[in-house]
């Protein structure tokens, strides 16, 4: 199904923002390591240029690198998951 | 708050037991082991007071932050269009705000995604009224809570699994939380520990006998 591979890696990404915010302790991530997660997303040629799910990760990406609390990374994140939704559903 | 104690073989049975004495669900109580053996399980299983949490408009007013965040996902669920009551939990650190109400399961989502991505939202939207680290946990009709009580006993079983083998237990993939809980529900047991392998969001608990320290 299209889109699939895309939600996965963008669910992925989520996850490790996740563990950084609920703090499990049993791992030590850095921000390179959810940088490379999100990348890996970009890299998908079933995101379309231009679409709002590129946006919005490319968005998730500079909150990343600017240091931005893990909460602030993953909302940006759900919202290219709530796009790749909408884009799966309306094609 | 009402509780009973309950025995049994196994845990199961233990807390079987003393929700029978309660007449209660599993859903609405809190268990606290209070011993184990091979041949015995003892527990103290407590219902949690839902009528203790404020209700709509009249919320803790000893915690500012607290009834700003509730506020907060009041009106987040309202621009949502869901009908939901909102409230403060009470005694909990760190804040945590209750959401109750009928057919919430699409407030939930798949595997609590959408209830986690609600979360995330009110902790940005609050921003710098948190002191640093600090965060407020949002939880749809106790699911997060039942979710730790749930992964708890997975872990407590298969701590007693272990002690009875010998040989190490690797768990389903879990959420960071859920294996936190996991970590915090094994860390004083002397014979078994508890450590993560593999990658988000396939990481997995391991549950295998202790190591002795090396001096």
């Amino acid at each position: 199904m299209p889109g699939r591979a895309a939600a996965e890696r963008i669910r992925k990404a989520i996850a490790l923002v996740n563990a950084v915010a609920d703090g499990a302790g049993d791992e030590d991530l850095t921000p390179t390591e959810i940088a490379e997660a999100i990348r890996d997303c970009l890299e998908l040629s079933e995101i379309e240029q231009g679409s709002n799910v590129r946006k919005y990760l490319g968005e998730a990406l500079d909150a990343v690198s600017d240091g931005m609390p893990a909460d602030f990374v993953a909302m940006t994140l759900y919202a290219a998951l709530g796009a790749l939704g909408e884009s799966r559903s309306g094609s | 708050m009402k509780s009973a104690e309950g025995r049994g073989r196994t845990l199961d049975e233990a807390v079987d037991a003393a929700l029978i004495e309660l007449g209660e669900s599993r859903r609405n109580v809190d268990v606290r082991v209070m011993s184990e053996s091979p041949g015995e399980t003892v527990v103290e299983v407590t219902v949690i007071d839902h009528s203790v949490a404020p209700v709509i408009g009249t919320a803790a007013p000893a915690n500012g932050k607290a009834e700003t965040a509730r506020s907060l996902v009041e009106g987040l669920l309202k621009h949502m269009g869901v009908r939901a009551q909102v409230t403060v939990r009470t005694a909990a650190d760190p804040i945590t705000i209750d959401i109750s109400g009928r057919d919430l399961g699409a407030l939930i989502g798949w595997r609590g995604e959408t209830l986690r991505a609600l979360q995330s939202v009110t902790n940005v939207m609050l921003g710098k009224q948190l002191a640093e680290g600090e965060r407020v946990i949002v939880d749809v009709e106790r699911y997060r809570q039942r979710r730790e009580h749930t992964v708890r006993e997975i872990a407590l079983r298969a701590a007693r699994q272990v002690k009875m083998t010998g040989d190490a237990i690797t768990l389903d993939a879990m959420q960071a939380f859920e294996r936190r809980a996991i970590h915090l529900a094994l860390q004083d047991d002397p014979d078994v520990g508890s450590s993560s392998i593999g990658e988000e969001p396939d990481r997995r608990v391991v549950v295998g006998p202790r190591k002795p320290e090396t001096s």
